[in-house]
């Protein structure tokens, strides 16, 4: 999907912000742009005692941070989405997914492993760090 | 020489004891958690550009079949004796099974945490530190039927259905295929609530904890959930010695499916074997 560059600086620089300041700088992320389009992938809310941010990626996907952490996103066939959480449940919108992962968190945190998931490159290469 | 896989509500207390002690010798060493990672690493959904080779594809039942032979060889290298049983969840349906007993799987979680706290994979016996998975948590975790939104293992009525298919699988190759023996056993259905959980899929669900998510290979029980779906494919393909697997050629361009899905000849990840490779099992093990 081509983004143009302002647009994806932002939202790399977003992710960056949230991840390394466990989303205290989160609404930096949804602010409307100056042109008033709010992005499409947008929620902050608390839910069960997490806060849950979404936002769109570098690549406009629809992205995720749990208490500042991010979850991975996997779009299915059916329009719905999985996390790696919740592998059998597919949610009909990111926030629906996002909830779902939190409701099978208990007291646990995300681990890395959660930020990026399915490596089918046969030569081992993985896209963990630059989806991190 | 062939080996058997037995129902593991038929091993012996010393055959179970012998099972437990090379799945936790396998752990010690770092080999196991590079299983949980294989499995971690091969999880892609339906919905992207990718190439799926594990779930939601054709070749879910090739990949897994030659994911438990490498789980199964490095246990036998440990003792030449032991094979992965398998748990018949249509019949050892309840918490109250056998499997769970503290010389085996163990039980279910605690109600606060859902942390399983007896066997011998309870973090607390001292032997199964959780190091792959999509939490920080560092125990193994189940939830035994899902109390918050109930769900029930399979029936052996609803395993007849999936055995009544023909076909060995169906475009659009995916979770959406409507028909085909492959997504049946799978179990993504659309619907709603707990019917869209069916076969392979609702028993993950009903096990609930790292059971639910990619890191599903920490629990031990998985090897034994899968041991029964290869069993189950194997009894398909017994039935229906004519249905090859599907698709037998690569998704031409144009096609959605193109470059996402394992043809009959094309290789699998990580091993490059291809499913058409682990179509036939006899001369390696059988189910009795």
């Amino acid at each position: 999907m081509i983004v143009p560059r302002r647009v994806a600086l932002r939202s790399l620089f977003a992710l960056a912000v949230t991840a390394f300041t466990g989303g205290a700088l989160g609404r930096i992320a949804i602010r409307p742009e100056s042109g008033g389009t709010r992005d499409p992938h947008a929620f902050d809310e608390m839910y069960r005692g997490r806060r849950l941010l979404g936002f769109s990626g570098p690549g406009g996907e629809p992205t995720a941070l749990v208490d500042g952490r991010p979850l991975h996103l996997m779009r299915c066939a059916d329009g719905g989405y999985v996390t790696p959480i919740d592998h059998y449940e597919s949610c009909p919108t990111p926030l629906a997914a996002t909830r779902a992962a939190v409701d099978e968190l208990g007291t646990a945190r995300l681990s890395p492993l959660a930020a990026a998931h399915g490596v089918t490159d046969p030569t081992g290469g993985s896209p963990r760090g630059v989806h991190a | 020489m062939v080996y058997t896989r037995k129902n593991q509500r038929d091993l012996t207390a010393a055959e179970r004891r012998k099972f437990v002690a090379a799945v936790l010798e396998l752990k010690r060493t770092g080999a196991y958690d590079r299983f949980v990672r294989t499995h971690i690493d091969h999880y892609t959904a339906d919905g992207g550009g990718r190439l799926r080779i594990a779930h939601m594809t054709p070749s879910f039942l090739p990949w897994h079949r030659k994911f438990l032979l490498e789980f199964e060889t490095a246990l036998r290298r440990i003792d030449p004796t032991v094979s992965v049983p398998y748990w018949d969840w249509t019949r050892d349906n309840s918490p109250a099974s056998s499997i769970w007993r503290e010389d085996f799987m163990g039980g279910n979680g605690r109600r606060a945490d859902l942390q399983v706290m007896t066997g011998p994979f309870a973090h607390s016996a001292g032997h199964w530190t959780i190091t792959q998975s999509m939490t920080d948590g560092k125990y193994l975790t189940r939830d035994f039927g899902r109390p918050r939104d109930p769900i029930t293992l399979p029936t052996a009525t609803q395993l007849d259905e999936v055995m009544r298919e023909r076909v060995y699988d169906a475009a659009p190759w995916n979770s959406t295929s409507a028909t085909g023996f492959r997504n049946a056993l799978e179990g993504w259905a659309p619907g709603r609530g707990n019917e869209r959980f069916r076969i392979h899929n609702r028993v993950h669900r009903w096990v609930g904890g790292l059971m639910l998510g990619g890191g599903s290979v920490n629990d031990p029980v998985f090897w034994l959930h899968h041991s029964f779906v290869d069993l189950v494919w194997s009894r398909w393909q017994q039935r229906n010695p004519g249905a090859a697997y599907l698709p037998a050629e690569p998704p031409p361009l144009g096609d959605a499916q193109y470059r996402k899905v394992a043809a009959r000849h094309e290789p699998m990840a990580p091993w490059g074997v291809t499913p058409a490779s682990m179509f036939d099992h006899s001369r390696i093990y059988r189910y009795v």
